[in-house]
């Protein structure tokens, strides 16, 4: 018997041995990389964790996976019982959990969640070898399967040992075993009983523990590592406003990330916590367009060098070797892989990090190069002057305040392409109309105002950004007002988050939101809607980002039209593929435009006449799809604005000048 | 190897601009300036030629607004000094009054090649390369799109019409008009522009009176157009239709 | 009064197109000024040369081994001594490369005032009115010169005059020490590979500028390209940024060409690409800037985006009709 604990001991120490050591190779590297200050506010991550991993929040968004996995996820806390009592019993004879129950519903339990767990991997491994989702495309599928034989195996010889030892008449529990029990009827009726019986149980302990030991060791090389990461890795998740990017320190070159060691050690966890589930590259729109990005690949391609520069064997470098630059050019920013992975990774501050050390190296493609180039020289990205940026107000018969010189209650902050792009003009146009007839007391920068930088920054120029950004924030501290409006998500997103962190600290509301009030309030009187049916494209940074989801709807229903959703709407709304500075490339390998993708979702909708946008971004380039895609007689792009038509009298005639 | 770039502002007529009240000159107050495009190529060249045989580039200007920011930007380029050309000239120079004036810090500096752009927009009574060239007494090459180094001296490329190119040999030292440079310009990214604003320019006084120009400028206009395009408008689908029925009108196409 | 004198610009025994465009303007304004016209050929051989310079009264002759092939130091020299031996009342030169070394040089040699981009020139009592192309070829420069002065013409401005019969007269000239003392030499030449496309054989080409952005773009040109049995060329900013090989450059120092059908999408029109092609029989302009110099050679024009008007045309010229 004591031969059998030193066995034990000198398996389990082996075996631990092993496991540590692969723990600790992988986490060398961390130990040794940028730091990331994560470590703020416990209270609030662990509740996130609990949100996270107790009640399978983001796992749940695709039920059948969600299902199964919860069934595993719970089994394993119960089933670790056997584990327990299984090296127990064995490394200091005499352990039991039977006063604790171990032998009475603990043992029920691990019976009951025994078969969970395995119809849990059934319904996996029916997932991944016979419904195949697309998502799982590029997934490492060997590993995945080492784990179910695994999992199985360890389950299996638990309620073989258990079955072997009612049979022999050893196990106390058997009351509390009904599958085990079953089992057990049918070795007996096998002829098995007795001494043969015992000699199994004692084959399945081993074999048992075994399994476990073997399951250990291989946790370290297997994304199942995301047992014991995942928790941790959504532990130390951002915490920051979704809105903003990490900054890079300007002073203290490499700036961005050139080489796999120069991330934080959180963005290396990120890598090795990834499960590969694919939610990330189901959502993301350049996948979906046909680009060299799949957030998925990214992460465990990073994951893959990383390990192997340890190692001491990748000799190729980390831009343009293990990770290709078209590839980091393809990200729109959206953000749709961060809102759906399970285990909170970050993929986007990776991609601009590198995008930043591109920027550095001049590695930009020559559109880009043109477009930051111009945004150097003149403060937007067409490369006009700036004196034409308030061109687009000659043709409306009253003139804006000037808010540089004048007081005012909102001051509307246009951005670039509604100024300058001839197709969103007339947008712009309708939006002061609006606004002057309900008696809003408003101005705009004029020639002063630059590019928000939004865009710049996701594009990696964080010195061109911080040029841009400190121009817009010194010029709106000399002006006087209450509130900013700005029709552009983006550059919303950056006056309202980007720029906090520069000493810039504005209210700022997107134009939907003023118009909603104005309509609430009765300064805008509508005129009857007609009950048409419309359905609404959340733009990324408007919604994803920064939560502006109810305003534009209400809206919809206020101008009397009827809303039907597309599928992915709200916080799963499929981006125009415009962000990040996309607008600034070309459409090379794009097999399908994520805005020609976007309007056949909505086509799909069956009786959807408008299609609705609060973009200008958005407005450019889904009637630019829907010309492609030859569809103009059945659907229809529209603003917003396009859709607030004013009652007979509210038209001519201004309101009350009342302070909003 | 000293090599310096003479960096020029000119007019951005890209946008719009207006003729000055006397009708000689495009309206300076408005008008946007930039970079000129040739120059940027010569100094593309000459950081590739500190690149590759770490040739010392100076970056020079002469004084006036936007010399400042024009050199510190060619720093954030790679450029090793920066150097403003002070004098006691008024208005706008042409190359060929500016040329006395910058070869006189040429000489100054030691230089021993000067790489500028081939023209500017603006070069209505000649070329800076040429006259600087002819006033220094140094070979001068123009319309080159390369430039090497060659034992004691430089290899450039001529380029002529219909695809011809020649390798020309100089000692120097030389002077260079640079029509294309070895690699598109590079990109400067705003971190390195932000870290050339604290960088130091050099000001050397030139003593060097500008040359005259001697023809006089009487009047500068918008050409007025003899013959017009006939302007095709409408969207896209609308202008292939009638491009197409053009051409299948002549028989070009079929349709 | 002086005379008028032309420089000849020659490669490998052949006289360059633009001088012989200057011997008619020189001849003009002989007419109107009674001064004679004398053209400068300097070459390793130029007595070949001469007998197509009937269009001069007097060809003055240089010749010296170091004249070929072409160095701009060793022209100068002939040019500055030429000038200072003949005092001519005018000098024209082309503005081609070798112009644009030589003018400016022979200005500061003998103290003359220089005019370049001249696409006219009028006598006005002792002086020459002179119109130039500026700014990209956005804005005309009227400038009065008095003589004796120093005139750059723009190729493409005058017709070429006809060889005619062989000239009155023939004058060698020595050429000046200097031509012993050269620091120039030079090394090789290179010519477009004999199997490269040859534009000027074209009958109709798409011109792609700087409006089409980026390489990639191309493509979309490439295909309208293919679809009008046309070639693929492209303005200088594109050949210098490498998206399209030298051999298809059209301008100053591309091709000239004078294809049936030319379409220039986002090309401005600057002069030096205007000297390769203003000849064509029918041109189109694709180009947003209503005011791009383009338009006023372009026999058609378009201000659409060249990105949704190619595919548009793309698609009707495959299908043979309305797309």
């Amino acid at each position: 018997m004591a031969v059998q604990t030193l066995i034990l001991w000198a398996l389990v120490a082996f075996a631990g041995a092993v496991a540590a050591w692969r723990f600790y190779r992988l986490l060398r590297p961390l130990l040794r990389a940028r730091p990331d200050p994560r470590f703020d506010r416990p209270g609030e991550r662990i509740i996130g964790v609990l949100r996270a991993v107790g009640l399978h929040q983001r796992l749940l968004k695709i039920r059948y996976s969600g299902i199964l996995h919860a069934m595993i996820f719970s089994s394993f806390i119960v089933l670790f019982t056997a584990i327990v009592e299984a090296f127990g019993s064995g490394l200091f004879p005499g352990f039991s959990l039977a006063p604790i129950g171990g032998n009475t519903w603990i043992a029920w339990l691990q019976e009951v969640f025994a078969v969970v767990i395995l119809v849990g991997l059934g319904l996996a491994v029916w997932q991944r070898y016979v419904i195949r989702p697309s998502r799982f495309r590029g997934s490492n599928t060997l590993d995945a399967t080492l784990i179910y034989l695994l999992i199985t195996a360890v389950v299996l010889t638990m309620l073989l040992q258990a079955a072997f030892a009612i049979a022999a008449g050893h196990d106390a529990a058997a009351p509390w075993r009904p599958v085990s029990r079953q089992i057990a009827v049918l070795l007996t009726a096998l002829g098995v009983s007795g001494e043969s019986a015992a000699r199994g149980e004692h084959i399945f302990y081993w074999a048992h523990i075994c399994a476990i030991l073997g399951f250990l060791v291989y946790i370290p090389g297997s994304k199942h590592r995301h047992m014991i990461l995942a928790a941790i890795n959504v532990y130390f998740r951002s915490l920051q406003p979704k809105g903003t990017l990490p900054p890079a320190d300007l002073d203290h070159p490499p700036i961005g990330v050139g080489a796999i060691e120069q991330f934080t050690w959180k963005n290396m966890l990120d890598l090795y916590s990834c499960t590969e589930c694919g939610r990330c590259q189901a959502a993301c729109p350049a996948y979906a367009a046909g680009l060299p990005l799949s957030p998925k690949l990214l992460i465990t391609d990073l994951r893959d060098h990383l390990i192997d520069k340890t190692n001491g064997a990748a000799p190729e470098p980390l831009l343009g070797g293990a990770i290709a630059e078209e590839t980091l050019w393809a990200c729109t920013t959206c953000r749709a892989c961060m809102e759906v992975c399970p285990v909170h990774i970050e993929h986007i501050p990776k991609i601009v990090d590198m995008r930043r050390q591109l920027v550095e190296q001049a590695r930009v493609q020559p559109m880009l190069q043109e477009a930051l180039s111009n945004l150097q020289r003149n403060g937007n990205s067409m490369g006009k002057s700036p004196r034409l940026r308030a061109r687009w107000t000659k043709e409306l018969p009253f003139k804006i305040k000037d808010a540089r010189s004048e007081p005012v209650n909102i001051l509307w902050f246009v951005g670039d392409f509604a100024s300058f792009d001839p197709r969103v003009q007339a947008n712009t146009r309708r939006v002061a109309e609006l606004l002057h007839a309900a008696g809003v007391d408003f101005g705009i920068l004029y020639e002063a105002e630059q590019n928000s930088g939004n865009d710049v920054r996701r594009a990696g120029e964080e010195g061109l950004f911080e040029m841009l950004a400190k121009h817009n924030i010194e010029l709106l501290s000399g002006c006087t007002f209450n509130r900013v409006m700005t029709t552009d998500p983006h550059s919303l997103n950056a006056l309202r988050q980007e720029y906090r962190a520069i000493g810039g600290t504005f209210e700022v509301i997107h134009y939907t939101q003023l118009l909603l009030e104005l309509i609430e309030s009765g300064r805008l009187t509508l005129a009857p809607g007609q009950g048409e049916v419309a359905t609404y494209h959340d733009p990324c940074y408007l919604g994803r980002y920064n939560g502006g989801f109810d305003a534009p709807r209400r809206i919809i229903e206020r101008t009397g039209h009827r809303l039907h959703e597309m599928k992915r709407c709200r916080e799963n709304s499929f981006c125009c593929g415009a962000g990040g500075g996309r607008i600034w490339s070309d459409d090379t390998g794009v097999t399908e435009r994520p805005s020609e993708n976007r309007i056949k979702e909505a086509l799909a909708l069956g009786d959807a006449k408008y299609f609705i946008v609060a973009c200008p971004k958005d407005k450019v380039m889904y009637t630019a799809a829907v010309q492609a895609l030859g569809v103009e007689d059945r659907i229809e792009v529209r603003d917003i604005v396009d859709l607030i038509k004013l009652a007979p009298h509210a038209i001519g005639e201004r309101q009350p000048n009342v302070a909003a | 190897m000293l090599v310096a770039v003479v960096l020029r502002l000119v007019p951005d007529l890209s946008g719009e601009f207006e003729i000055a009240d006397d009708g000689k000159d495009v309206d300076r107050e408005w008008v946007g300036m930039r970079l000129n495009e040739f120059d940027d190529h010569a100094l593309e060249e000459a950081i590739l030629l500190k690149e590759a045989e770490g040739a010392t580039v100076i970056a020079l200007a002469l004084a006036g607004e936007g010399a400042d920011r024009m050199l510190q930007s060619a720093i954030a380029r790679g450029a090793n000094r920066a150097v403003k050309i002070s004098h006691d000239a008024e208005g706008v120079l042409s190359s060929r009054a500016a040329a006395p004036v910058i070869a006189a810090a040429v000489r100054q500096l030691g230089v021993e090649l000067v790489l500028t752009g081939v023209q500017t927009p603006e070069d209505l009574f000649g070329q800076l390369a040429p006259y600087l060239g002819a006033t220094l007494d140094w070979p001068h090459v123009s319309a080159v799109g390369g430039v090497q180094r060659a034992g004691d001296g430089i290899e450039v490329l001529q380029e002529y019409s219909g695809g011809i190119s020649a390798r020309l040999r100089l000692g120097l030292p030389a002077v260079i008009g640079v029509q294309t440079a070895s690699q598109p310009p590079r990109y400067v990214s705003g971190s390195k522009l932000r870290q050339a604003m604290s960088e130091p320019i050099a000001v050397i006084k030139s003593d060097a009176m500008p040359a005259a120009d001697t023809a006089e400028i009487l009047a500068l206009r918008e050409p007025t157009r003899s013959s017009e395009a006939v302007m095709l408008e409408g969207d896209a689908e609308t202008v292939a239709d009638k491009l197409h029925g053009l051409l299948a009108e002549r028989g070009l196409v079929k349709g | 009064m002086g005379d008028i004198l032309v420089h000849i610009e020659t490669r490998a025994g052949a006289i360059q197109p633009v001088s012989l465009e200057l011997l008619t303007a020189a001849r003009e304004l002989a007419g109107a000024t009674g001064m004679k016209v004398e053209a400068l050929v300097a070459a390793a051989a130029p007595q070949e040369i001469t007998a197509r310079l009937g269009a001069a009264d007097r060809v003055l002759v240089v010749a010296h081994p170091a004249l070929e092939p072409y160095t701009p130091e060793a022209h100068a020299a002939i040019l500055a001594e030429t000038v200072r031996a003949r005092d001519p009342a005018i000098v024209l030169l082309g503005y081609s490369s070798v112009g644009l070394d030589l003018a400016p040089n022979l200005a500061v040699r003998t103290g003359r005032p220089l005019v370049s981009y001249c696409v006219k020139l009028a006598v006005t009592g002792d002086a020459i009115e002179a119109e130039s192309l500026v700014y990209g070829g956005k804005l005309r420069a009227t400038t009065r010169a008095k003589l004796p002065a120093i005139f750059a013409v723009t190729p493409g401005s005058f017709a070429e005059a006809q060889a005619g019969a062989a000239p009155a007269e023939i004058l060698e000239l020595a050429p000046p020490d200097a031509i012993g003392k050269l620091r120039t030499a030079f090394v090789s030449e290179t010519r477009p590979p004999p199997g490269a496309i040859d534009l000027t054989q074209a009958d109709r080409i798409l011109c792609v500028g700087r409006g089409i952005a980026d390489k990639d773009s191309i493509a979309i040109a490439e295909e309208v390209a293919a679809a009008l049995g046309a070639e693929i060329a492209g303005s200088r900013p594109v050949i210098d940024a490498g998206w399209l090989p030298k051999e298809r450059q059209v301008g100053k120092s591309g091709c000239k060409v004078k294809p049936k059908l030319y379409i220039a999408a986002g090309v401005s029109g600057a002069p030096e690409h205007l000297e390769g092609m203003s000849a064509a029989e029918l041109i189109v302009g694709i180009n947003s800037d209503a005011k791009a110099p383009i338009f006023r050679v372009a026999h058609y024009g378009t201000t659409c985006d060249l990105f949704d008007l190619l595919p548009a045309l793309g698609e009707r010229l495959k299908s043979g009709g309305a797309g």
